[in-house]
Parts: structure tokens; sequence; C-alpha cells
């Protein structure tokens, strides 16, 4: 399975308990994990980056285990090779557009230089028709704008999958169906291993992949009473 | 926070009454270096008039003096130097009339009672082990102008003051000393009679003009006539002779 | 002249190193107890505060019994040839404590105030920690930080209290602007002393007119626009 996720974490804010706990695997390059706010997408997205730590269970991306609670494996966000948009694009409002697309390939304590550019930073600033607008703030530039720049920032260290957090909440109706034709075109083009979550149905038809259902912390079918045997959390099988 | 507002109010109240001055009190602004005897005094004087409170404010005789021209509601002032008193006189703020001598005192050197350096003379100030020596500033602090014009004298001032600490009154000078801040210390006999586990008198320092003291009513004090009996007071054998326990000489 | 351009000469090399030391540590430990998710931390947050509202005169007594000669520390610094009291570096030490949770104050603001998704953001794009704060936060947090320093500068350069009980009154040496102005004013040389007045005014106000343009509010209005 190219994405085998199965974590349990229990969160409890004041008089609020919230219990995630889901698992699915999957093999296609565009997995959905769709449902309503507060189902615990966001949850699960911020596990798999490693920006939350499940109590148990495991996370397998590319054969390459991220988390296991069993052998005590939870590698640090920057070993993980995970690409992450956040909702609002998370850009860095001190840095250029082209800082931020090269701010993953820089290593060290400094930012990017504002004024050298490298050929890695050229490229995407190309590939996602950036170049002119590269000097410019986050704050200057229009939100189709703000997403490919946070997907170029996100692709250019090249991980080996990309999740995607409400990548079209943020637009105005009228883009949105632009950015979900482009965001279609570019998975085909370049390959890549896509994991979006998403609230809205309309996203899910766009794109058209691997659809998981999550309501308040579960998947939708274990949510329901077990018709099957209760084997290992499984929802391998497409929906809809 | 309704019942937090009375409790300051109340707390107000109290601190006002503590401190606020009132008719029967007499302000006695007496230099720093007349503290502890003028404390006794003070009481003694108390028990010969009783429904007189005195009020005791002590300073450096020239904060004393600028508190005074500035209107400060003080009846009597005490001075460690002529100097002081010259000003006071000069600005009209005391009555010159009534200005008497009432005690001599002695400049000494004085070390922290431990000892880590070897001090015996003025003279010894000069060598390279000595860091620090404190005095008060001879720019508002008498037992200053008599240290500068001591160190002067004997041609010291120059070496001395290169490595001054200048205090704010003759108490901060001791203090620096008895908490060993400073190599070494000018204060006058009496001050370091106070602190005598502290710090040790290593010579006494010929000043070219005697240490005396000078009291004088305050020009426009409401209560000459008690300020004057004060005065008097001070001048007197009972008033001598407490003032010898402490250390100072006659005038 | 020299008898104001001495003074202000210390003044400003005791402020500039107390507001230097402070920037160092105040954004430190802004930085630590803004992430730090415990109950304890609002009381080391008081304890920290306390400078700001303990007389200096108190704060003054403390550095005096702790690294006087005779002091806690102090004993053993004289040991090693290191004595504070009476030296500008005493007085920097004096300006630098009553000064500090200014900085601190403003540095944890300006932390709490730095989006948490914007550090995520760089952690994924592969940053350790460490580059994170020196790449994300600082920035991030640096104009609230500046604004802290300039108030920090200014309360250093008015520190008078603390200054007088550690560093004393050294003509040339510990005798800040602050310190000459109280000598000043007891010898009744009003001249002197209202010079230094005005030197001492018109410095703080600058030092608020900038502190108030790069104040956090104004920052935040341009920046969480994007």
């Amino acid at each position: 399975m190219t994405v085998d996720v199965a974590i349990v974490k229990e969160l409890s804010a004041d008089d609020r308990r919230f219990t995630l706990d889901v698992a699915f695997s999957s093999d296609s390059r565009r997995i959905v994990l769709f449902g309503p706010s507060g189902a615990g997408k966001s949850l699960t997205l911020r596990a798999i980056a490693g920006l939350l730590t499940p109590d148990a269970g495991h996370i397998r991306v590319r054969n390459r285990v991220l988390f296991d609670a069993s052998t005590g494996v939870d590698l640090a966000p920057r070993h993980r090779q995970v690409a992450y948009l956040f909702q609002d694009y998370a850009l860095f409002p001190h840095l250029t557009v082209a800082q931020n697309i090269g701010f993953g390939l820089t290593s060290g304590l400094l930012n990017p230089s504002r004024r050298e550019r490298g050929r890695a930073v050229a490229h995407w600033l190309d590939t996602f028709e950036l170049r002119g607008i590269a000097d410019s703030y986050p704050a200057r530039i229009s939100g189709g704008q703000r997403q490919r720049v946070a997907l170029a920032r996100a692709l250019a260290s090249e991980p080996g999958i990309v999740l995607l957090d409400e990548p079209f909440a943020a637009l105005d109706p009228a883009l949105r169906g632009r950015m979900r034709r482009e965001l279609r075109e570019l998975q085909a083009r370049l390959d890549l291993q896509l994991l979006v979550i998403t609230h809205d149905p309309d996203d899910v038809d766009a794109l058209d992949g691997h659809t998981i259902e999550i309501r308040d912390g579960r998947l939708w079918e274990d949510a329901r009473p077990p018709a099957r045997d209760a084997g290992p959390l499984r929802t391998d099988i497409e929906p809809q | 926070m309704r019942r937090i507002f009375p409790r300051i109010a109340l707390a107000a109240a109290l601190l006002a009454g503590v401190t606020a001055v009132s008719a029967a009190d007499l302000v006695v602004s007496a230099a720093s270096s007349l503290t502890d005897a003028f404390q006794a005094v003070g009481k003694a004087y108390e028990a010969k008039h009783p429904g007189t409170h005195v009020v005791l404010n002590f300073a450096a005789s020239d904060v004393l003096l600028r508190q005074i021209a500035s209107g400060a509601p003080a009846d009597v002032f005490a001075s460690a130097d002529q100097t002081a008193m010259d000003k006071a006189v000069e600005a009209k703020a005391v009555d010159a009339a009534t200005r008497k001598n009432f005690a001599t005192n002695r400049l000494v050197l004085i070390v922290p009672a431990d000892g880590k350096t070897a001090i015996s003379s003025a003279a010894d100030l000069k060598r390279a082990d000595v860091h620090r020596v404190a005095y008060g500033d001879p720019a508002s602090v008498p037992v200053g102008r008599y240290t500068r014009a001591a160190l002067e004298a004997s041609g010291l001032w120059d070496a001395v003051s290169a490595k001054g600490v200048l205090a704010q009154n003759v108490r901060q000078s001791l203090d620096y000393v008895a908490r060993g801040e400073v190599d070494a210390g000018f204060v006058f006999a009496t001050d370091a009679a106070i602190m005598k586990d502290k710090v040790t008198v290593a010579a006494v320092v010929p000043t070219p003009k005697p240490i005396s003291y000078p009291v004088a009513v305050v020009a426009g004090s409401k209560q000459a006539g008690e300020a004057k009996a004060f005065e008097d007071f001070v001048l007197s054998n009972d008033g001598q002779a407490i003032l010898k326990t402490f250390g100072f000489l006659a005038p | 002249m020299s008898a104001i351009w001495i003074p202000l000469a210390l003044s400003l090399k005791v402020a500039l190193w107390a507001t230097a030391i402070n920037l160092v540590l105040g954004v430190a430990v802004a930085f630590g107890l803004s992430r730090w998710r415990s109950p304890a931390r609002e009381v080391v947050d008081s304890i920290l505060t306390l400078p700001l509202v303990l007389p200096p005169t108190v704060l003054g007594y403390y550095l005096l019994v702790l690294l006087g000669r005779r002091g806690v520390f102090g004993e053993w610094l004289d040991r090693v040839g290191i004595q504070l009291v009476f030296t500008w570096q005493g007085a920097v030490i004096a300006s630098t404590l009553v000064a500090f949770p200014l900085v601190q104050k403003a540095a944890r603001a300006a932390f709490e105030n730095v989006d948490p998704q914007l550090e995520d953001a760089a952690r994924v794009l592969g940053l350790r920690e460490l580059a994170v704060f020196f790449r994300v936060s600082l920035p991030l947090a640096a104009r609230g930080i500046t604004a802290g320093a300039l108030l920090a500068f200014a309360r250093a350069l008015g520190e008078f209290g603390a200054t007088l009980m550690i560093a004393g009154n050294l003509p040339g040496r510990t005798q800040t602007l602050s310190v000459a102005i109280y000598a000043a004013v007891q010898a009744g040389d009003d001249a002197t002393a209202g010079t230094m007045v005005l030197v001492t005014s018109v410095t703080c106000v600058i030092a608020l007119l900038l502190a108030g343009w790069l104040s956090p509010d104004r920052a935040n209005i341009r920046r969480h626009r994007s």
C-alpha cells in the first residue's frame, strides 16, 4: 500500500473530549478524506505530517514507516518527506515569493537570499508562472497566486506525498473551479501522490480519486453498526 | 473590587495619620553625622517639654539647606560645617541672629575592620593596592569639603580623588567602608565610633579649619520661640552632656 | 560642557550594553515562556516582572547583598579579581535587571502573536527547531521585540536608584546622567542639572517615539492582512 494509516488519538480540552480513531490504506494517487468540519480530517493530516503524535497505531507512506507506536518510531516532520499545503497556505509574510519557494531548499539558520535564487526556484517559478511576482511579498498577491506559491513551495522539496488541507476553501467561488482543474492537471503531469481533505462534495467530484469519509473522528463505515466481521479497519473499497 | 476600595481608603487614612506633621511638632533638620546624638537630644527635650514632639530630618547639610531654602517646613537647622550655614544666611533661610556653634568634631580616616589592606595614614592612599576611597561629595556634603581641604593641604587630593567614591552623606561613606566595598573612607570621629565592630580608625586627619557645627532658627518658622528653646537646650549643660556621650567635643 | 558629555556618554554606553544583554536574555526567556505549557508559567512570569514594580532601591539592595565584596557571589568574584560594585559594569547589571521585564514582556507578546501554523509549515519544509526560531519566529516577532528593546533602552538610560546603590557616584566612571543630575541638584548647580535634564528628556522621547512607531499593533495590521 502506498499510504497506510491506522491511528488513535484522545484529545480533551476543558469539557470537550474527542477521540480520533481512523484507519485506512490506499494505492490511489489521489486520496480524498471527506467529511464535515470537526470530523478529525485536519488532525489526521497533522498526524501524517508529524505535527501531532498519535497515542497508538502506525503511519506508513511509500513503504517508509513514519510512525509506529509499537516500535517507538516517530520521525520528526523534517524527516518525513511530506509536503503540507495549509488551508490558508501559511506563506511566510516576511519573505518574497521566490524566498518562500526556496525556503525548504535552504538549510542552516539563514533564510534564502532575496537577490540570488537557485535553479530549482527558477524552475518552480516557471512551472507555476510566478516569475512576474517572484520579488513580491505574499500580502501583495492574489488568492490564486498564493495557492500556486504554496504548491510550488511544497513541491520544491520533492516530497513523497502532498497533504492538502481544504485547498480551495480560501478561494472565491469563481477561482475555485479553475484551481481545481489546475491541481488535477498538475497531479497528472507530475504524477503526484496527493492526500486531500475537504468538506466540499464538488472537490470530491473534481479530484475523482479514492474517497474516504470521516465523521466524528471515525470512518463513516465504521460509525455504522458493524455489518461485517470486525476485522482490521480497511476502506480500500471505493465508496459511491 | 468593591471590597478592595474601602480597605485602600482605610490604609490611606492610616498612612496619612501617621505621616502628617501636626501643629505641636518641632521639625529639626540636622546633618547626617548628628543622627544618633540628636535622636537622644530630641528625646531629652521632649521629656522636659511635654506636648512637643521633635521631628528629626537627617541628610547632608547642603541638602537640608536646599530643602529649607525651597520652603520646607523646618524650624531648626543644624549644619556640619560653616559653609552650609553661610549659604543659609546668604539665602536668608535662617535667622542670622540665632546662629551659634554648638559642637566640634574631628575628621578620621577609617578602614574596614578586617584590615585586608594595611593603611595607617592618608599618604598610604596613594599606594597602588588602594583602589577606592569613599568620602562625601565636596559639592554638597560638609565631610567631603573637610576631606578635600585636608588632602589639598597635604598635597594628596589629586591622587586620592582619582580613587574617589562620592557619598551623598557621611553615613553612606561609613556604610561603604563597613561593607568593605571601599578600601578606606573619610568620616567624622563620631561616625566611626558607632560602628566600632566594623570599621577601624587608621588616622586622625588634621583639617586646616576646625570642624565646628552651627545651629540656627529657620527664618519664617511658625514656632520660632519653641525653636529657640530647642537651640538653647542643645547649648545647655544637659544638651552638651548628651553630645559628649556620642563623642562630640565642646564648641 | 564635559560635565554633561562624560555622564551622557557613560549613560549611553551603559544603556546600550543593558539593552544588548536584555535582547539575548529577554528574547530567550520570552520564547521559552511563550512555548512552555505549564501552570507554573504565570508564576515564573510574575517573578520575572518583579523588577518592573519593585522599588529600584530594593533591587539595588539585592544586588549589593549578592555582588558586594562580602556578598554571596561577590566574595567569590572578588577572589577571581572581578569587582562589580562601583564599576560601570555594575551599572550595566543594575540597568539590565530593571529593564529586563520590558524586553521580556514585549518579546513574549510578539512570539505569542506569531501564527503557529507558520512554524509548522517551516518544520514540514525540513527545518530543525533552531532554524524555525531564527528563520520564522524571530523575524516575525522582530518588530515587537525592537519596540520592547527601545523602551528598555529608555528605562536603562534613566535608571537611578539601583545604579546609585551598586555603582555609586564616581565622576567619569560610574556617574551616569541621572546620578550626575542628582549630585548637581544636591550641590545647588541648577544650570548643569537643567541642561542634563533636558538632554535626558529629549533622548527618552526619541526612544519612545521610535518604540511607538514600531509598536506591535501597527505591525500586525500590515502583517496579518495576508
